[in-house]
């Protein structure tokens, strides 16, 4: 019966913007497939060359794929916090692993960047087995930290003992091969499509940061997604309703350290290079100021998390006197933002857009805050 | 053969017995009430037997399964549903979600394997859903953050939650506890609405005495970690050793 009163209300509705229809529209897997395409297609553009834009930006091509791949990594890290609450201080073991794995590979077994990505990316999912079985025994800090023990351990493992294999600080080489033998990635386009994506390899990574995009906004929308936030949010809950918590974050785990394993294994591809440094535990720390930086359990606050941490050490850096201060300002950015918006810059801009929406509540806010802000505080102490 | 049947049932922290012997029997579809003053072991005794405890010694056992050893998330699969004294929900999800996650549990088993499956194309588990916010009468606060809900509603959703894992005998921990009046009447109502319609077993640990002798069919006292009365409300109300330990001091 409700619903009958419902329909006719939207049908009626026939201005195309209204609010209501946009909040549907935007969470559907079509839209949100959409904008990922078009951001692929149009942020290399946008960030390099488009005039004005990137005469700010002063963005270059190179860049943009790192940022790409790194933002893969950024989600692939999302699923296991913000997904699941789980935070990890050791990601690089995942993404320092695909790397070399997907190095070894090209070297020793087969060279094909497909190929080579997948078993990039397999590879870090065996890390994760045998890391999760080792990691979801424990809780908390004592989780974060003895991840981090796991990412350090194999990072010397790399260093020093398998010296032979890696090749320690100098690294492995990863020579570029045409995709299934036939796309050079190398290969530069004319016209619109080269002021768009400039290169095949851009192309590249830009069709598996839009396949994880879909593939996560898919986990978010299946019970998986579900169930991770309601571990997330009361796992004790979670075990009584009848659901077998373990599996859930072991499933988590490995989904997660899937992804950013294929991070790591394009960033092999993208660089032509694997070295151990991807395994430090700097690298663990970087991801999760990005994620955090963002908005932790969205889908667009790693990518922009990641974009505002490259922009400071891609651009920023760059600047005269003010570049030796990148790191600096970056933290300090970092807090500012984190402190008056705990979900991140995602969560800054979704909390003023909804603002905006009501005109009339800002208003009354703004004025508020110009005359002096007695009328708030009363009402903030009163209920309980 | 009795549904829930314990055996010597102790269970001990370092020093202290919370429970000491409990032989408790629950028969399918009958209402039993737990009471029992502050600290007489009421919550340690569902605890232990939902799996949260492990007792010292003794036997459960629930349909002829044992269910020592079992974890949780086992037990809650073989039909034996809680809830909860403080409204354990989850927060940040909003009350249609908070039933939902359990409907998945009744519906799908401990695990499946279905993340790239949509969870609105499993017409069950939304039905289900629909069905235990339609009965609780949450359906109109649906969308709303569970975090949000007055704390009576949220008590309700608490009920909600534990429903909808699809219990056959359910522990129901203080549910009406921090309710108004007319949300307690509603909760009664509820529970008589499972035990007659539903055709479920429910184990009430409960402090209001009316509701207790109302409705309960037997009744458990416990005092000091130890079972010292059973019966029908008729025969507690008269026990000398419930008085003495548990009416006596506080209902005068």
């Amino acid at each position: 019966m409700r619903t009958d009163n419902v329909q006719p209300d939207i049908e009626d509705e026939s201005s195309l913007l209204s609010v209501d229809r946009w909040d549907r529209i935007k969470h559907t897997e079509r839209f949100i497939f959409l904008v990922s395409v078009a951001f692929v297609l149009t942020f290399s553009y946008l960030f390099s060359r488009a005039p004005v834009i990137s005469d700010v930006t002063q963005g270059y091509h190179g860049l943009t794929i790192t940022i790409l791949i790194w933002s893969i990594f950024a989600l692939g890290f999302n699923l296991l916090l913000g997904q699941t609450g789980l935070l990890s201080f050791g990601h690089a073991m995942f993404f320092g692993t695909a790397s070399y794995a997907t190095a070894l590979f090209s070297i020793h077994v087969f060279n094909e960047p497909l190929t080579i990505v997948v078993v990039g990316m397999l590879s870090a999912v065996a890390i994760g087995v045998v890391a999760a079985l080792i990691l979801l025994r424990l809780h908390t800090v004592y989780f974060a930290i003895v991840a981090l023990a796991i990412g350090q351990f194999l990072y010397f493992l790399a260093n020093n003992p398998l010296e032979g294999i890696t090749q320690g600080i100098n690294g492995l080489e990863v020579s570029r091969t045409p995709v299934l033998g036939v796309v050079d990635l190398d290969h530069e386009y004319g016209g619109i499509l080269g002021e768009l994506v400039v290169n095949n390899l851009y192309l590249f990574v830009g069709v598996f940061f839009v396949g994880v995009v879909v593939f996560i906004t898919r986990i978010r929308k299946s019970p998986y997604g579900l169930i991770f936030k309601a571990i997330r949010e009361n796992e004790t809950r979670a075990s009584f309703v009848g659901l077998d918590v373990w599996r859930y974050k072991f499933a988590a785990f490995l989904l997660s350290a899937g992804v950013s394993g294929l991070a790591g294994a394009l960033l092999a591809v993208n660089t032509q290079f694997a070295g151990v440094e991807r395994l430090y535990w700097s690298i663990s720390g970087d991801v999760v100021v990005m994620a955090v930086l963002g908005g932790l359990g969205t889908l667009a606050g790693p990518v922009i998390g990641t974009f505002v941490w490259f922009y400071f050490k891609g651009i920023v850096n760059g600047y005269p006197m003010l570049g030796n201060y990148w790191l600096l300002m970056l933290a300090v950015s970092f807090t500012a933002v984190v402190w008056a918006y705990p979900d991140g810059l995602w969560g800054m801009i979704t909390s003023l857009t909804a603002e905006l929406r009501e005109p009339k509540a800002l208003a009354a806010k703004v004025k508020r805050r110009v005359t002096g802000g007695s009328s708030t505080e009363g009402s903030a102490g009163g209920e309980r | 053969m009795a549904l829930l049947e314990t055996d010597g049932l102790t269970k001990e922290f370092g020093g202290l017995t919370a429970l000491e012997d409990v032989d408790i029997a629950v028969e399918e579809g009958e209402l039993v009430s737990l009471i029992g003053p502050n600290g007489a072991g009421k919550s340690t005794l569902i605890n232990t037997i939902t799996g949260r405890l492990t007792p010292t010694r003794g036997e459960i056992t629930y349909a002829g399964t044992d269910l020592i050893g079992m974890e949780p998330f086992e037990i809650a699969q073989l039909g034996v549903g809680r809830t909860f004294q403080t409204a354990s929900i989850l927060p940040e999800l909003s009350v249609r979600e908070n039933v939902q996650v359990a409907a998945f549990a009744a519906e799908h088993g401990s695990f499946r394997v279905n993340f790239l499956s949509r969870r609105d194309s499993f017409d069950e588990v939304q039905r289900l859903t629909d069905d235990i916010l339609a009965t609780i009468e949450l359906d109109e606060k649906a969308g709303m953050e569970a975090a949000s809900l007055p704390y009576g509603d949220k008590r309700r959703l608490e009920v909600a939650i534990g429903l909808a894992t699809d219990p056959d005998l359910l522990f129901m921990d203080e549910p009406t506890a921090g309710m108004s009046p007319t949300e307690t009447e509603m909760t009664v109502e509820l529970i008589e609405n499972l035990l007659a319609e539903w055709g479920m077993t429910i184990f009430l640990v409960e402090h209001d005495m009316d509701i207790v002798f109302d409705i309960s069919d037997r009744i458990f006292t416990l005092h000091q970690g130890e079972l010292i009365a059973k019966g029908t409300p008729d025969e507690i109300r008269d026990h000398p050793a419930v008085r003495e330990a548990y009416l006596g001091g506080e209902e005068q």
